[in-house]
């Protein structure tokens, strides 16, 4: 994550040289207190104030890429740490009493620094509802980024399982019914072998997409394991989600995925299977739309899967 | 060759003998790929990426074994054993994986895969039988897998059932015992191996009907094959030993089985004292009795399995003569008792 600390270097130089001003300053006008003169109880609230603003800098330039949102968080943060230092130093340096600049510097930033970090939150909002947007399909009512998957941008098997044990629950108090497709390639493990790991990985990024452009509003996708996806159908009964689950299908059938090397095309196929979640719990949902697949690959002409 | 009287030495598990730039290098290939830093791969291995990159590395199954545990530790996936184990087999190992991607067929794979296994597959041992009906195959730990038996298991299984379909063409319906308790990333298990799985077996074991293993594979080249299995022989005849001190224990112990075994009668016919046996099986992180109760448990329930013995002729062919002696030990080397024990052989029918 170097990297994106990378883009936000001027603006930590920046933040530096002012600290660094601010500090000169009130060494060449004023003079070092005794150490019995110190207020350990000034330096320990407002320096560890200080100190951690930075972290907070830190966790954000080193989080989010460059952009006006940041910028408006960088700054807020950059006044208010500014401040706290300015406090801090006046601990430890004492200045004659004719200078009153120094209640500028300390008192100055601070509600600049307010007025910025707000806008800056304001903004990041709805940068958030932007990205929820993006988000659609992949993601239903709660966000767990450690139940996202290594591989494709969609959520594994946890978000998945607890995700249908939701659904589950809706489905029974709204008395909708409620589908599950299964989507799984053929000859998945051939491609891994014929053309290396890095092109099926990249094949599954692909296909993520591909899947999610085939889906309607509420429908949500996960990746079960492999080349394994599941669809989650709200408000679906069978007949539609076997709809679906054929247009998904010849959907896989059509792309035509170049492999990253040659550029030739590699001829796809899914099986894939739909049915009616039944009063039942996740697993047993999963379990019987598995054995569905199963049966489905045995039926399949040539037998790779 | 009567492996277990050379007195030549055995394989332990600190014996260098595994070329890093094979098996391990694909782990490391897929770790890399997935993004984890190559140092804190490598900790605690006494390894350097270039060392593995210069192709004349060995490395002992201890530092293999740490390098598993470090990938588990650094990647936090549950596909890792899978995918990997997808790779391992045939591998780019030279003439051992020619000899296996030329089989004509699958019995000949197996039994290429038993022989050159120290090159093939070095940290677990295959068994291969065959009965009237089924094949039988069973995982062995060569040099104490400790806390990597699990990830160990996936690999052997999810490579034997890839290289299988790769080379026949086609989904095998093996059916999978697994002796560890059905994990929480079943999934896994489904995309990769298949449906039939039994979980909290005896032991570790992938079963298939015996019509599968005569059936030509198409691309095959029989003399390529021949050829390349005798290098691999030479290869392996060139190793530090040809088998590892478990794996030759197990064998004594399964050919003596209906005698009396005791430490000191088996480490003298090792050509060491017992203390020496009873240190170096400490080292692989076990004991004489355990490794005693795993030769009775594979020899009863190959009794079971594939001659349909009731528990007393099983009883009797072991030599017990108290039943109720005979209901707890079977207990402790399988976790069953003998009514258990029939009722999940019966169930995988």
């Amino acid at each position: 994550m170097t990297s994106m600390l990378a883009t936000h270097r001027i603006k930590l130089t920046v933040l530096l040289i002012a600290a660094n001003l601010g500090l000169i300053l009130h060494l060449l006008s004023g003079e070092i207190k005794p150490v019995s003169a110190w207020d350990w109880l000034d330096v320990a609230g407002e320096g560890g104030s200080a100190v951690l603003i930075l972290v907070w800098i830190g966790l954000l330039l080193k989080s989010r890429p460059a952009g006006y949102v940041t910028d408006l968080l960088f700054t807020g943060l950059g006044c208010l740490f500014f401040s706290l230092f300015m406090d801090t130093v006046d601990e430890f340096i004492a200045l004659p009493v004719a200078i009153n600049w120094d209640g500028w510097l300390e008192s100055g930033p601070m509600p600049v620094g307010f007025i910025l970090l707000t806008l800056g939150i304001f903004h990041w909002h709805r940068e958030q509802l932007a990205i929820n947007e993006q988000m659609r399909n992949r993601e239903r009512l709660f966000r767990e980024h450690r139940q996202f998957d290594k591989l494709t941008p969609l959520g594994d098997a946890n978000y998945l399982r607890a995700q249908l044990q939701l659904a589950l629950g809706e489905a029974s108090n709204a008395r909708q019914p409620l589908s599950v497709i299964m989507l799984d390639l053929d000859a998945f493990s051939r491609i891994n072998r014929e053309y290396g790991h890095a092109e099926g990985d990249r094949l599954l990024q692909v296909l993520t997409q591909l899947l999610l452009l085939n889906l309607r509003q509420h429908d949500l996708l996960c990746r079960l394991a492999g080349d394994r996806f599941v669809v989650t159908l709200p408000h679906t009964g069978e007949r539609q989600a076997q709809l679906l689950a054929g247009e998904m299908g010849q959907a896989v059938r059509s792309l035509a995925y170049k492999s990253s090397r040659q550029g030739e095309r590699i001829e796809l196929s899914a099986t894939v299977v739909a049915l009616m979640a039944r009063d039942e719990d996740t697993s047993s949902l999963l379990q019987r739309l598995n054995i569905a697949m199963a049966r489905a690959k045995q039926n399949l002409t040539v037998q790779y899967g | 060759m009567d492996r277990g009287e050379r007195a030549a030495g055995w394989l332990e598990c600190d014996t260098r003998f595994i070329p890093a730039h094979y098996q391990p290098a694909s782990l490391i290939d897929l770790a890399l790929g997935r993004g984890v830093n190559v140092h804190r791969l490598l900790q605690g291995t006494g390894l350097f990426h270039e060392d593995i990159l210069a192709g004349n590395r060995l490395i002992s199954p201890l530092q293999f074994l740490r390098l598993i545990s470090n990938v588990q530790q650094q990647m936090q996936a549950d596909d890792t054993s899978f995918l990997l184990g997808q790779q391992w087999l045939p591998g780019h190992y030279g003439a051992a994986s020619h000899a296996l991607r030329h089989a004509t067929n699958l019995l000949e794979a197996l039994e290429r895969l038993v022989r050159l296994q120290p090159l093939l597959w070095p940290l677990l041992r295959l068994r291969l039988r065959v009965d009237e009906r089924y094949v039988w195959l069973d995982w062995g730990d060569c040099f104490g897998a400790g806390g990597q038996d699990v990830f160990l298991v996936e690999a052997s299984m999810a490579a034997l059932t890839g290289v299988s379909q790769w080379l026949s063409g086609q989904r095998l319906p093996w059916l999978f015992h697994l002796a560890h308790t059905q994990p929480r990333y079943i999934e896994q298990y489904w995309v990769h191996l298949g449906e039939q799985l039994r979980f909290d077996s005896p032991l570790n074991q992938m079963c298939l009907p015996r019509k599968y293993l005569h059936q030509p594979w198409a691309g095959a080249s029989a003399t390529a094959g021949q050829v390349a299995e005798q290098e691999g022989l030479a290869m392996l005849a060139a190793l530090p030993a040809v088998q590892s001190l478990l794996d030759g224990l197990h064998d004594h112990l399964l050919a003596q089985i209906r005698q009396p075994l005791r430490l000191e009668g088996v480490a003298e016919s090792f050509g060491m004292s017992p203390a020496t046996l009873k240190r170096k099986l400490q080292k692989h992180g076990t004991h004489f009795q355990e490794q005693l109760d795993q030769a009775r448990s594979s020899v009863a329930l190959e009794l079971y399995q594939s001659r349909g013995y009731t528990s007393d002729e099983v009883a009797d062919y072991l030599n017990f003569n108290d039943r109720a002696n005979f209901r707890r030990s079977l207990r402790r080397w399988t976790g069953l008792l003998p009514s258990e024990l029939r009722e999940w052989l019966g169930g995988q029918r």
